[in-house]
């Protein structure tokens, strides 16, 4: 963002603005947080406003709402990670966008720009998933190292933070048309714990920001600010705190330690091309579930060999990226789903975990609707002719549901180093190779039929299956365990190699629960830049 | 709607409505090859060519530099007996079937899919109402019109909570 720009920005937006904060510098060995998402823009925050200086390094530029764009292409040439990837496996994806394995977003907030908002917690069973569902073949189950209640003060927190709807007395959002169709839908196939929410952003005024005007446009950023994202509250905060140096359009390419093996510093690339390098006491890595692992690969050295805090060998592996599919239907009457909140709405009674379905875990169904442009590229990529174009026509008839249940983690499901395949700085590509599990897919074909029977209980005249999308929910790629030898960090997203070295996103999701992962990641952000501060407090960082 | 006036297109139409008619790379007559084929690959009745034509625009401004599209085009005649634009819809269809899994056809597809459905006068055939934000969003312009269900409970289920662990389940 030139200053130009910023300037017009605070002209326009009074409420805020694109301020960078102190600056801190290169030789002061400062916490250097990167990424500016859920995971890494809460942890500054937290620091931040403890008193505690940090270098943030977010890639991305630092768009604010009246940058954001309502037109689906031009928002997602705007702020997604459009870095060249590849992809391999049997998954979908790998066939439909070979090269847009991930969803995400480039920019100041990471993906909380983009998310929509839906915030269940994980149930107690899933973070005992080894315990609870036994050996099962082909997966890497592990039970994480901490429980629902080590986690369940910061679930209030974090829910306390984004304003979550139906917690903490936040007004539940209205229904909307989507809503209608799914609620009418849950209650005559005998479902009951169907809802607007919790749903992160404000049905009415909360923490300085307004209710929604039901604009829709979740995924492109919200205009009205009534979304909770780290760029409408974190990063604000921890750059007015006085203690927060941010540093947009800055790529982290490696991270550095001393002799002993504890980080030192972080290079970077500017948006000019040129080179930095920050000094560290402490570093925390927050660039989502591909590029965290990338830059510990990238990060290889003598003393690190197979990639920073990699003795385990499970840094990049262990990826996922949620069960998911869609089901849209059309009706005769309108529905005009695109009107309202993407996501004010969420089926919960499929969330448990109960084999009689024959698959281990479980999902959700929410409500989700994608304008025209987006949908033909979607709903069914690849079709064309008169089966396509009646889908098509059908649009403003259309309700739509999106279905996001656990995954199996998997040692080959892996992000590694695509040497073959440079960047634009001429760094290797991360590969993204994926497989479905057996327990994926029956799952999804559980989830399609409910689906079915949801929309056919209000009369629906088609059904269609929506296979899924590049993935928004990436996990597990630095995954938490007790023992050294089964992942790479602790219950506190610590390196087990490198005592000053943490994980600060989803990928450090032991494993992924069905809830949509944001809440969780602000968590355990929370709870670990609460003993960060204490460690340094302490004198042991 | 004249084409000039269709509001915010994407930048790639733009492009293409400032390009004399055709492209560089195209004959006259496989311009016309490659909008009957878009005709045929993505029809609808109600669709005036407006849309129609913007989008192959856009499909030749993607594929200016190589040989992709102009052979793709003079093959379809070369399966038509040499004349593609003689062939009625269902034959046309045919034709394409032959040749869906084929680079030209992909390509010809994947800008298809982006153009022609982020292109406004589509958008206002399909009953899409686009940007919201400067109208005041829907709050007060029908987010919740739907009239044919009754309205539904918003809140939490208020009976017992869920059971997440079915009994017999765990291993």
């Amino acid at each position: 963002m030139t200053p130009e720009t910023i300037m017009e920005t605070e002209m326009i937006m009074d409420t805020e603005t694109a301020d960078l904060g102190i600056d801190i510098p290169e030789s002061e060995a400062a916490v250097v947080i990167i990424g500016s998402g859920a995971g890494g823009g809460t942890v500054a925050h937290e620091l931040a406003t403890r008193g505690i200086r940090c270098v943030v390094l977010e890639a991305g530029p630092y768009l604010v709402a009246d940058d954001y764009e309502n037109d689906e292409w031009a928002a997602f040439n705007q702020m997604a990670w459009l870095d060249l990837r590849t992809t391999s496996g049997s998954w979908r994806v790998a066939k439909d966008f070979p090269n847009l394995p991930t969803w995400i977003v480039k920019a100041v907030g990471g993906s909380t720009t983009h998310w929509s908002g839906a915030t269940p917690r994980f149930m107690a069973h899933e973070f005992k998933t080894r315990t609870t569902y036994g050996e099962v073949d082909g997966a890497n189950l592990l039970d994480w190292p901490i429980t629902l209640d080590d986690l369940a003060p910061y679930y209030d927190k974090a829910e306390i933070a984004i304003g979550s709807t139906h917690r903490h007395g936040r007004a539940p959002q209205p229904a909307g048309n989507n809503y209608f169709v799914l609620a009418n839908g849950a209650e005559r196939a005998g479902y009951r714990y169907y809802a607007t929410g919790p749903y992160g952003t404000n049905a009415e005024p909360y923490d300085g920001r307004p209710g929604s005007i039901q604009d829709g446009f979740n995924f492109q950023g919200d205009k009205h600010r009534s979304k909770w994202s780290t760029r409408v509250r974190e990063i604000p905060r921890a750059v007015a705190s006085g203690h927060c140096d941010l540093r947009p359009s800055s790529q982290a390419v490696k991270i550095t330690h001393d002799a002993a093996g504890q980080v030192d510093g972080v290079e970077y690339v500017d948006a000019d091309g040129n080179l930095h390098k920050q000094s560290a006491r402490v570093v925390c890595v927050a660039g989502n579930s591909i590029e965290s692992p990338r830059l510990l690969l990238m990060s290889a050295s003598s003393l690190h060999p197979d990639g920073l805090a990699n003795s385990s060998g499970q840094v990049g592996r262990n990826y996922m990226r949620h069960m998911t599919g869609s089901a849209y239907a059309t009706f005769e009457q309108p529905v005009r789903m695109y009107r309202g909140e993407t996501m004010a709405g969420i089926i919960a009674d499929e969330a448990k975990h109960d084999t009689s379905r024959g698959f281990a875990g479980g999902y959700y169904l929410e409500t989700l609707a994608l304008g025209p442009a987006f949908l033909a590229s979607f709903i069914e990529p690849g079709e064309w002719g008169r089966p396509f174009t009646e889908k098509m026509e059908a649009y403003a008839h259309t309700a739509g549901m999106w279905i996001v249940g656990e995954d199996m983690p998997q040692t080959t499901n892996r992000v590694t180093l695509n040497t073959d395949v440079k960047d634009a700085l001429g760094l290797p590509a991360p590969d993204v190779h994926y497989d479905d599990h057996a327990n994926d897919t029956t799952m999804r074909s559980h989830g399609f039929a409910a689906a079915d029977t949801i929309y056919g209980g209000v009369g629906a005249l088609t059904v269609h299956h929506t296979p899924p999308y590049p993935s928004t929910h990436n996990l597990g790629t630095c995954r938490m365990s007790a023992r050294p030898e089964d992942g790479v960090v602790d219950g506190w997203g610590r390196a087990h190699d490198v005592a000053n070295l943490f994980v600060s996103d989803g990928s450090v999701m032991t494993t992924g629960g069905a809830a949509n992962p944001t809440l969780t990641i602000v968590a355990l952000a929370i709870r670990q830049a609460e003993f960060i501060a204490a460690e340094l407090g302490a004198g042991r960082l | 709607m004249p084409e000039d006036k269709v509001s915010g297109e994407p930048s790639t139409t733009d492009a293409a409505q400032d390009e004399s008619t055709g492209s560089p790379g195209l004959s006259e007559h496989q311009s016309e090859l490659l909008l009957r084929m878009i005709r045929v690959a993505y029809p609808h009745p109600s669709f005036p060519d407006a849309p129609y034509e913007r989008t192959a625009k856009a499909v030749q401004e993607a594929s200016l530099t190589d040989a992709v599209l102009p052979e793709g085009l003079d093959d379809l005649d070369a399966r038509a007996d040499g004349d593609f634009l003689a062939l009625d819809d269902a034959a046309a269809t045919a034709v394409l079937e032959q040749i869906d899994t084929g680079d030209f056809f992909r390509r010809v597809h994947a800008t298809t899919v982006v153009a022609l459905y982020d292109d406004h006068e589509v958008w206002d055939l399909l009953g899409y109402e686009g940007s919201s934000y400067e109208k005041g969003g829907y709050l007060h312009r029908g987010f919740d019109d739907l009239d044919w269900l009754p309205r539904p409970r918003i809140e939490e289920y208020d009976g017992p909570p869920r059971v997440e662990l079915v009994e017999g389940s765990a291993s």
